[in-house]
């Protein structure tokens, strides 16, 4: 009896790449952009496209899908406002993979779409990990959280095109330092797009919308 | 807890290749798997998704080995290149923190060892 050690070097992420790679090939065809939401359980992502709905965002066609641990909740707060939306349950599982979100997609009315935005399940490190065939990943970080996250959270920061910082509406009874949280930001991605956002007062909602149009112009 | 997802593609991977190993290994003693330190992977979860994810398959009671890679990166700036083990995104040299990143975020299965029969000697041709 003897051992042997067997060179192997295969690649583990490659069924997720795969997956991905047909969704970037999907969305260009279609040429719709697709966004990663990100970001920390409670820190707005759904609030926030709530507010994208209301706004009707100047004809902006767009298709929600709802990445959850459990529940139909936020699916149906979107359906409420006549948002084309799916819900992605992951049963357990802390992130979208590229497989259920290329599923989902087809799913979808694509040809009547020019954006499509994934609300990923809430979390700041697992879903940075997973390509999903996104055009952007955005990060979602409300100032309830704190200035330090992005430096803790490197790779979701790092990765993503935009960081949005979200309820700036609570900033007057907060001890939140906005210079050391974008200093951080910057840190982290001197290249990120950073914008501050309330969904409750309306500000920077229309500067976020404006960015996402320059995605689709690209 | 992406450690449980992650260790599925290992189990699946693992799986595969020794299918494919002649001859056909006796058993598997150990599954080199090479992570980068960006990938966050928590080792110990990593390890308890393996042991589990394992029984009852041909992987069953080998061990998981992991060989951690460090963040390397190329400053745009001044041009150093390195490995870094702090301060991540920040030049070691000039402190700028456009710097782009050359490693880290590696997940690949590395090797396997197995145990096998002995191989019957080469008959005339010492």
């Amino acid at each position: 009896m003897n051992s042997r050690s067997i060179k192997v070097y295969r690649d583990l992420m490659g069924a997720n790449a795969e997956w991905a790679g047909k969704t970037r090939k999907l969305l260009e065809k279609k040429k719709i952009v697709m966004t990663n939401l990100i970001g920390s359980p409670g820190c707005g992502k759904t609030r926030l496209l709530e507010s994208l709905a209301t706004r009707a965002a100047d004809g902006m066609r767009f298709a929600v899908l709802e990445g959850d641990v459990e529940t139909t909740q936020d699916a149906e707060r979107l359906a409420a406002l006549n948002v084309e939306v799916r819900q992605l349950l992951t049963g357990g599982a802390c992130h979208l993979e590229a497989k259920l979100v290329h599923h989902a997609l087809k799913d979808l009315p694509l040809d009547a779409l020019d954006f499509v935005f994934v609300e990923n399940v809430g979390n700041l490190v697992c879903p940075a990990e997973f390509d999903i065939g996104e055009t952007a990943k955005i990060a979602v970080l409300s100032v309830a959280e704190g200035e330090d996250k992005p430096v803790k959270y490197p790779l979701l920061f790092r990765e993503a095109k935009a960081v949005l910082v979200t309820k700036t509406d609570l900033l007057p009874h907060l001890q939140f330092d906005m210079g050391s949280c974008i200093g951080f930001i910057r840190q982290v991605n001197p290249d990120i797009r950073i914008l501050k956002v309330s969904a409750l007062s309306g500000e920077g909602v229309d500067e976020w919308i404006r960015w996402m149009l320059q995605l689709r112009s690209r | 807890m992406h450690e449980l997802a992650i260790c599925e593609s290992i189990v699946e991977a693992v799986l595969k290749e020794m299918r494919t190993i002649s001859p056909p290994p006796r058993r598997l003693l150990r599954t080199r798997v090479a992570v980068g330190v960006l990938r966050q992977i928590v080792p110990e979860y990593l390890a308890f998704a393996y042991e589990e994810l394992t029984k009852g398959t041909a992987a069953e009671g080998s061990a998981l080995e992991l060989i951690h890679l460090p963040v390397a990166a190329t400053c745009r700036r001044c041009g150093w290149q390195g490995e870094k083990f702090e301060d991540i995104f920040q030049c070691k040299e000039c402190g700028s923190g456009n710097v782009m990143i050359t490693g880290g975020t590696e997940l690949y299965l590395e090797s396997l060892e197995v145990e096998q029969d002995e191989q019957p000697q080469h008959q005339g041709l010492s």
